[in-house]
């Protein structure tokens, strides 16, 4: 190895202890929470005693069951939701040039600088005043789409500059209707995108607190669930139920990464 | 050998020959885009079994013209018939048509077969029928034993086979071609402009072909468009362009032919004496001009009589100047020859390769009629 000058050993020693800071800081709170959720000893879990009682409790509780359901259910009709609305919305806005695209992208996006606690709020006056909609799973779902489109739009739109409309173009003198074409041609390019899109609004709904809480009426999901139990204080089920969030995200990711390394998704055409 | 047609093909075939309508037909067909005008008052007729390119510079409109004929652009003005039918108002999926893009555009996503049975999927046709003329292309084009690979698994030629067996699998009333070999190396580009002629051959299909290679164009074609300025500068045959260009653009392009300037001395009748920086050029004088006009003259290479100094005599009327070879150039079967003359220009001239009298630095004698060259009067601009 070729020699190091001290100089350069303390560049790298600070830069190495930077990184392993920054990671401990993003992942502590996390792993810690895990790691409290199977001891018995949550105050100061230090030697651990392990249990599963947190676990049990957990699983007993009246509303986990319903929680964890409605969770997926919002998770899942978000996703599609959005992933469908953002595919048409990145779809119309490269295909159709306008002067105004950029304006139209804007308008897609502004939805992430809101905070989150003001679309719910709203979505639930709208839903509630306008629509005449109670607060149930399906008001959960349109509020949630309302801020997991933008980030589905970006995923979609980032892969979606990159597609060759005139393929479109080719397919169409072949003899292909529009719609043909978007089930021939340009979907079977930009699915990855889409199943991206819909994971992540998926996940983002599934976790979302602040929207869902106030559109969902009395019906409980994992992180109302989560918010409610806090009221009480902290309990140790809590624990295990950050836990299973997390599990559950975590899983969907690694789904995606297996998908992505055996070559079933390819995030990111790169043509011919 | 050409794979036989299937039968279900030949009441197809007969129409064709009993069709009069011209294959293609365009009236007065324009479209701008901004403040381009890309095309403008374009008319033509294609027939049946003719292999017609499109000529021109970059820009020159070729690329919208043929979008235009696919529907993938509507005319602004003018209208647009594809055998006898009225086609300008309709999309490119109801006109039946086949083309062949430029960079292929197979898709990405299926394997060759698919990509070729793709118009035959979308007419619904059997798929059985499918099949069938799937071996049938593929042998035409001799990709056989490629269906199952994927486009990015094969070569830029074998991509462009591809792109030619989608094109023409349903027998289109029409195809269309722009630049297909473009993107292609010279000696693939020359083995494929004979397998395009001999596809255009069998299948009577009439061919739109657009380049901007003029010797594309010249091998390829029976007939042939210059296009420039989103205008046509003159239609015909090949030969009758190249021989008698119609327009200056025309006797500029093809050929790439010496370029003379100079001013007219004096008038001979039907020749004009040009004063050609000191030396007096005789050049058939082109129509209203008088002595004191400016000049644009085209002399085409091959067109020079090049030898020894007092080799032969001059014809009457003939062009003959001396002047000292600066280079030859091998070509092959011709070389080409740089002439320098007494004025100080440079001609080249194209020959025999061999051609022992002459010699690089020596003194040689090149003639030429005047008819040999195209003269136009110099354009104001
Ligand atoms: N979609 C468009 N929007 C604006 N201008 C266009 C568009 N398409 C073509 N043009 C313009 O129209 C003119 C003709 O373009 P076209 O592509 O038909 O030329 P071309 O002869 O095919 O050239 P090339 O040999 O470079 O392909 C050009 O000036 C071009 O800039
Ligand atoms: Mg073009």
């Amino acid at each position: 190895m070729a020699a190091v000058s001290p100089k350069e050993r303390v560049v790298v020693v600070s830069q190495s202890s930077l990184l392993v800071f920054l990671y401990i800081f993003l992942y502590f709170p996390i792993f810690f929470i895990i790691y409290v959720s199977f001891v018995d000893n949550t105050v100061w879990p230090f030697p651990p005693v392990f249990t599963w009682e947190w676990y049990e409790r957990l699983w007993i509780m009246s509303d986990f069951h319903l929680g964890l359901l409605n969770s997926f259910l919002i998770g899942i009709g978000t996703g599609a939701l959005s992933s469908i609305f953002a595919a048409s919305a990145a779809i119309g806005l490269l295909k159709y040039q306008s002067r105004l695209r950029g304006l139209f992208a804007v308008l897609y996006l502004s939805p992430l600088f809101v905070a989150g606690i003001l679309i719910g709020i709203s979505s639930l006056m709208f839903h509630r005043n306008i629509l005449g909609l109670p607060g149930n799973l399906t008001s959960a779902i349109l509020a949630n789409t309302t801020q997991a489109l933008s980030f589905a739009f970006l995923v979609i739109l980032a892969q979606l500059t990159r597609y060759d409309w005139r393929m479109d173009e080719a397919a169409m003198v072949f003899g292909a209707r529009p719609a043909r074409c978007f089930w021939e041609v340009t979907l079977p390019t930009i699915w990855p995108s889409v199943l991206g899109a819909f994971l992540v609004s998926f996940i983002l709904a599934f976790n979302n607190l602040e929207v869902t809480f106030y559109n969902v009426g009395a019906i409980p999901t994992l992180p109302t669930i989560a918010w409610g139990t806090l009221r009480h204080g902290i309990e140790p089920e809590l624990y295990s139920l950050a836990t299973v969030i997390n599990g559950l995200v975590f899983f969907i990711l690694i789904i995606l990464f297996f998908l992505i390394r055996l070559g079933f998704v390819r995030l990111g055409y790169r043509g011919q | 050998m050409s794979a036989a047609l299937p039968h279900h093909l030949t009441s197809l075939q007969l129409r064709d020959i009993a069709m009069t309508e011209p294959a293609l037909k365009l009236e007065q067909v324009e479209k701008s885009f901004d403040k381009v005008r890309a095309v403008d008052k374009v008319s033509l007729e294609v027939n049946t079994g003719e292999f017609f390119s499109l000529l021109g510079p970059s820009g020159s409109g070729k690329t919208t013209l043929l979008r235009i004929i696919a529907g993938l652009e509507t005319p602004g003005n003018g209208t647009v018939h594809i055998g006898g039918r009225d086609v300008t108002r309709l999309p490119p999926y109801a006109r039946g048509i086949g083309m062949v893009f430029q960079d292929f555009l197979l898709f990405p996503h299926k394997i060759v077969a698919d990509n070729i049975i793709f118009p035959l999927k979308m007419q619904r046709l059997p798929e059985d029928k499918q099949k069938e003329q799937l071996n049938w292309i593929l042998s035409l084009v001799r990709m056989e034993g490629y269906e199952d690979r994927y486009p990015h698994q094969l070569s830029g030629g074998q991509k462009q086979r591809v792109a030619l067996a989608r094109g023409l699998v349903s027998r289109p009333d029409i195809l269309l071609l722009d630049e297909p070999l473009a993107n292609l190396d010279l000696e693939l580009r020359k083995e494929m402009e004979v397998e395009m002629r001999r596809f255009q051959a069998e299948l009577d299909i009439p061919f739109i072909y657009v380049t901007h290679n003029q010797e594309e164009a010249l091998t390829l074609s029976s007939r042939m468009a210059v296009m420039h300025n989103g205008k046509f500068e003159q239609v015909g045959a090949k030969l009758d362009l190249y021989n008698n260009p119609k327009t200056r653009f025309v006797a500029a392009f093809l050929g790439s032919p010496n370029y003379i300037q100079g001013q007219i001395k004096r008038m001979e009748g039907t020749i004009a004496i040009l004063d050609w920086r000191g030396l007096d050029l005789r050049i058939p004088a082109p129509a209203n001009a008088t002595s004191g006009d400016k000049i644009d003259y085209f002399l085409k290479h091959e067109r020079i009589l090049i030898q020894s100094l007092r080799e032969s005599e001059p014809a009457k009327g003939e062009n003959r100047f001396e002047g000292t070879l600066r280079d030859i150039i091998f070509k092959g079967q011709h070389s080409a020859y740089f002439v320098v003359l007494e004025n100080g220009e440079e001609l080249v001239v194209n020959a025999a390769t061999e051609m022992p009298s002459l010699k690089i630095r020596h003194a040689v004698e090149v003639g030429w009629l005047p008819e040999a060259g195209d003269a136009f009067l110099k354009e104001e601009d």
